[in-house]
């Protein structure tokens, strides 16, 4: 919200892209030039004709396991994780990328996943809330947020986590100030910011050591 | 009993949330369920003429579309919350062909997935015939209503006076009188509107994130015609309410009637756009505050007048002198609201509704008048406080204000602050502003009927009337019942938000702490009772379990019911058909107030003119504090609203089209994690037992009461220029040498 600022938008990121980063940074860009194979991009054009049941094929691994999902093209990654996988724990809070709760990961950096068209996870892997961490255990960003209680009605939580998690990743997590600049795609209209800040000061250092 | 401070705990249900598998309403999908999607009349008021809905339902997956054509014999109208109904608006869309604001639903259409029922949604055609609006407070066509002069129930909404206020305002030696607005502005809960409605034999299963499940339903009862054991509302979660939540959202109906036509689950999230135009917003306002004082500093008379938005079909009362005529010891106050009908869906309540705003207006002229005097801002505050209700001269069941106004400016450093305006600067010329301000809340109880079960594995469940919507309740409710019987805090179980079985009263105005505890205390001492019963020797030092073992019962359940003081015993009857019931600030014996302290640092960039506020100290006074850890994290919470409040959130109308302009959480601004900076909160933790047994009054609304005057205030010291519109911008700081 800074007046003179851009938000440090989910996607920023530095180094030398590839093609797939730069689409799944821009999000919106057309369908067709992304589109893995000239088949796909084929079922695609059949959907926009008006045959719904025209799918893609998309290989994809999901926290961990190789999947195989027939894709609606129309559909953001957010629907297909919570609609068609179950995975609940990314939200929507605004499907318009302003608001941070769908964060995921897609090859280790934070997007905003309603904004990312699930056929683009095609040879990606993605990782949501539901997978940095075996089943009884908690990431060190998890407990964090626990322990300073970086959270409310928990609604944005899932998706402050995974972006804390790539802000620390990313080495953006040296200071207080950079820490609230590089979390700033992430509302939280609880106003967990205090723990969110104290949560990731907390965790960078036990994630650099694990 | 309540002598000993509650234990810094964590978040009971953190655990959950930090792995994503605390389940809110839109999370479920049963099988077979099917999407829907809105279509929303683009029109500021009319009526439909014709509706085409071929091209909708050409879509492939296209299951069913449903317009006002389909839906008059279907739905009935819930009735307005605050006229005896249940829903947000009394005007349910979609039974009648009359548009009354704009983005209100026309259609409904449900497919087999979501992309096909957005796409088939936005082909619904639809004719207008259109009328002429308005929209705003001083648009020509809107309808002013005197409020004590309506039909609104008295005298909860007769004007607020004592002593002869416009009398002693003329005659006071120093006086204020000032112009106040502020905007239109929605809660935006991260959780937009979401519900998952099944019917199974008979029976409406609904999942949606609510502060009133009993509300919706007997709400859906009523539209439905069925009985309210034919509804049952699935809640454990709401991800944010701040008011918006508090009632029957008109969605609701249309997606539980899609679903029974389909005989398949349906599930409904609504756009934030739609959000902004069918959920409720706090209005916008207008004010004149007039404060007089004699000579030494004492407060003599205030006068507060108010011309609050409201809608067309539903009048939302307004109690914006509630908050000044209690706060301080002034023997002539006046206050008058008025109620100004425009075309929107009707406003209603946003975190602390009106005492946010009534808090600007008066603490800014508390502000202005200490400097009128030559004061010092906290010592006037002190001077003035009061001893007993200066408007029934009964007394407060506590008040320690002025400790957290002393403690406050402790904690803050205030004794360093140079009064002048302008008179602090950082060597690089940002202008620094240190300001203050006070805010109070009232401290409201609902009735409440409470069931513990004990079962000799250890574990206890409290089932009580309130929803969990961040506050952080299932931990206090944890904290307090494991505390009386002497259990860890993770082996008690909270089932609340979830109808069937304890009434699931209304979770707002800061009374669901004051609520649940208390009856959530009272039913685990009746199983104190109820254990010493079991007849065991040597009970003493035995855990529960151990005594229900020995017993040879699984386990053992009692209930409670407890009422307000001052209730009569008939507001069971309410509590049981879903009506708001609660009671305060007024009870029979004295006044209830929560009460915060705001120190506020503002810093005016020298070139951008960017308003920043890097450090925040606060101190409240709300009885006893249950859950330490979330009741600090809900203070930070409601500084934050207040800084988004004072610098940022207004909901822009097109007054020509009608609708909110920004209707986004982009375009919409509130903070982000780069505008807050240091948040320090101080408890007074002196319970209040004459309220309740364990002493508790409310914090989640009184957090946010004070904020922006202590930040306008502040932003005088920094500049010498006194705002009295919010929200307050860069343009409303620069100097004519800026431009
Ligand atoms: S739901 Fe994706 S950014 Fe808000
Ligand atoms: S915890 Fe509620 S929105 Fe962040």
């Amino acid at each position: 919200m800074e007046d003179q600022q851009p938000r440090p938008p989910a996607h920023r990121f530095g180094g030398e892209l590839t093609r797939r980063e730069v689409v799944a940074a821009a999000g919106a860009v057309p369908l067709a030039a992304m589109l893995p194979t000239a088949a796909a991009a084929q079922s695609h054009l059949a959907g926009r004709t008006g045959h719904n049941e025209a799918t893609v094929t998309v290989r994809t691994v999901i926290n961990g396991t190789p999947r195989h999902l027939e894709l609606d093209p129309r559909a953001s990654l957010l629907d297909v994780l919570r609609e068609q996988l179950a995975l609940t724990g990314a939200k929507k809070g605004c499907d318009h990328g302003q608001c941070g709760a769908c964060t995921v990961h897609i090859d280790g950096r934070r997007v905003v996943s309603c904004l990312t068209p699930a056929v683009q996870t095609d040879g990606a892997e993605v990782t949501t809330i539901e997978g940095i961490a075996p089943d009884d255990q908690l990431h060190p960003m998890q407990q964090a947020f626990i322990d300073h209680d970086a959270l409310q009605c928990g609604y944005c939580t899932p998706g402050q986590i995974m972006a804390a998690i790539a802000c620390v990743q990313e080495g953006h997590a040296t200071s207080r100030e950079q820490i609230r600049e590089y979390m700033s795609g992430n509302i939280c209209r609880c106003g967990a910011y205090v723990g969110i800040v104290a949560a990731i000061e907390d965790a960078a250092p036990k994630m650099r050591r694990a | 009993m309540s002598a000993a401070p509650f234990p810094n705990t964590a978040r009971v249900d953190a655990f959950d949330k930090v792995r994503g598998a605390a389940r809110y309403g839109a999370d479920r999908s049963p099988p077979g369920m099917l999407h829907a999607a809105l279509a929303t009349a683009t029109i500021g008021k009319g009526r439909i003429e014709s509706i085409d809905t071929s091209a909708a339902r050409a879509v492939p997956g296209v299951r069913l579309v449903l317009t006002h054509e389909d839906l008059a014999s279907e739905i009935k109208p819930a009735g307005y919350l605050m006229a005896g109904g249940y829903a947000s608006n009394g005007l349910q869309p979609m039974i009648a062909p009359e548009i009354a604001w704009r983005g209100q639903p026309i259609a409904i259409v449900v497919a087999d997935t979501l992309p096909a029922a957005i796409e088939a949604a936005a082909l619904v055609r639809a004719s207008f015939a259109v009328e002429p609006i308005a929209v705003e407070l001083s648009a020509e066509g809107t309808q002013t209503v005197v409020q004590s002069e309506s039909q609104l129930p008295k005298p909860m909404y007769e004007d607020i006076v004592a002593g002869d206020a416009d009398k002693a305002f003329a005659e006071a030696a120093v006086q204020v009188d000032a112009v106040f607005t502020t905007p239109a502005q929605h809660q935006n809960p991260i959780e937009l509107v979401g519900t998952v409605a099944e019917w199974k034999d008979g029976t409406l299963i609904i999942h949606e994130g609510t502060q009133n499940a009993e509300a919706m339903r007997h709400g859906l009862a009523r539209q439905l015609g069925l009985t309210p054991e034919q509804v049952q509302i699935v809640s454990p979660y709401c991800g944010g309410g701040f008011g918006q939540k508090n009632s029957l959202q008109i969605y609701t109906p249309l997606a539980a009637v899609a679903a029974r036509r389909v005989d398949r689950p349906v599930k409904l999230v609504v756009p934030r756009a739609a959000v902004f135009h069918n959920s409720s917003f706090r209005p916008a306002s207008r004010h004149r505050f007039r404060l007089g004082a004699d000579k030494s500093g004492k407060l003599i008379a205030a006068i507060h007048e108010t011309d609050s938005q409201s809608s067309r079909h539903d009048l939302f009362p307004t109690l914006y002198a509630e908050t000044t005529g209690h706060m301080y010891a002034i023997d002539n106050f006046r206050g008058r609201e008025r109620l100004v009908r425009t075309d929107t869906q009707a406003p209603g309540y946003m975190r602390a509704p009106f005492e946010h705003v009534a808090a600007f207006t008066m603490e800014s002229c508390i502000d202005e008048m200490a400097y009128a005097l030559g004061k010092d801002p906290v010592a006037l505050r002190l001077a003035n406080d009061a001893y007993a209700d200066p408007i029934s001269k009964k007394p407060f069941s506590s008040r320690h204000l002025a400790e957290c106004l002393t403690r406050g400016a402790a904690m803050f450093g205030w004794d360093k602050r140079q009064m002048a305006p302008g008179s602090m600067r950082a060597p690089d010329g940002t202008q620094i502003g240190w300001g203050v301000a006070a805010g109070s809340y009232k401290a409201a109880t609902a009735p409440a009927i409470a069931r513990l079960t004990l079962t000799d594995q250890g574990r206890a469940i409290i089932n009580v009337g309130v929803h969990e919507m961040g506050q952080g309740i299932r931990t206090a409710l944890s904290n307090v019942v494991a505390a009386k019987l002497g259990i860890a805090p993770e082996l008690v179980e909270a089932e609340i938000g979830v109808t069937g079985a304890s009434p699931q009263h209304l979770t707002a105005g800061s009374w669901g702490t004051a609520t649940a505890v208390p009856a959530a205390s009272e039913a685990a001492d009746a199983m104190l009772k109820a254990l010493a019963e079991l007849g065991q020797s040597d009970a003493a030092g035995r855990k529960p379990a151990e005594l229900l073992k020995a017993a040879g019962r699984p386990s053992l359940s009692v209930e409670i019911r407890r009422k307000a003081p001052g209730h009569p015993d008939q507001i069971f009857g309410r509590l049981a058909s879903g009506l708001p019931s609660a009671m305060g600030p007024a009870y029979p014996e004295y006044v209830s107030f929560s009460y915060i302290a705001h120190f506020v640092e503002v810093r005016i960039e020298p070139g951008t003119r960017r308003i920043r506020v890097p450090r925040v100290v606060s101190v409240v006074d709300c009885g006893r504090v249950v859950s330490p850890r979330t009741a600090t994290s809900q203070v930070q919470g409601g500084v934050v609203w207040g800084i988004g409040a004072a610098l940022r959130e207004a909901s822009e109308v097109d007054p020509r089209f009608g609708g909110f302009l920004n209707a986004d959480i982009a375009e919409y601004v509130v903070p982000v994690n780069a505008d807050i900076g240091s948040i320090e909160v101080g408890f007074i933790d002196k319970p209040d037992p004459r309220l309740n047994e364990v002493g508790v009054k409310g914090l989640g609304e009184v957090v946010m009461v004070g904020v922006a005057p202590a930040i306008a205030n502040a932003i005088f010291h920094a500049t010498g220029k006194r705002l009295r519109d919010l929200p307050i911008r860069i343009e409303h700081v620069l100097d004519k040498g800026d431009l």
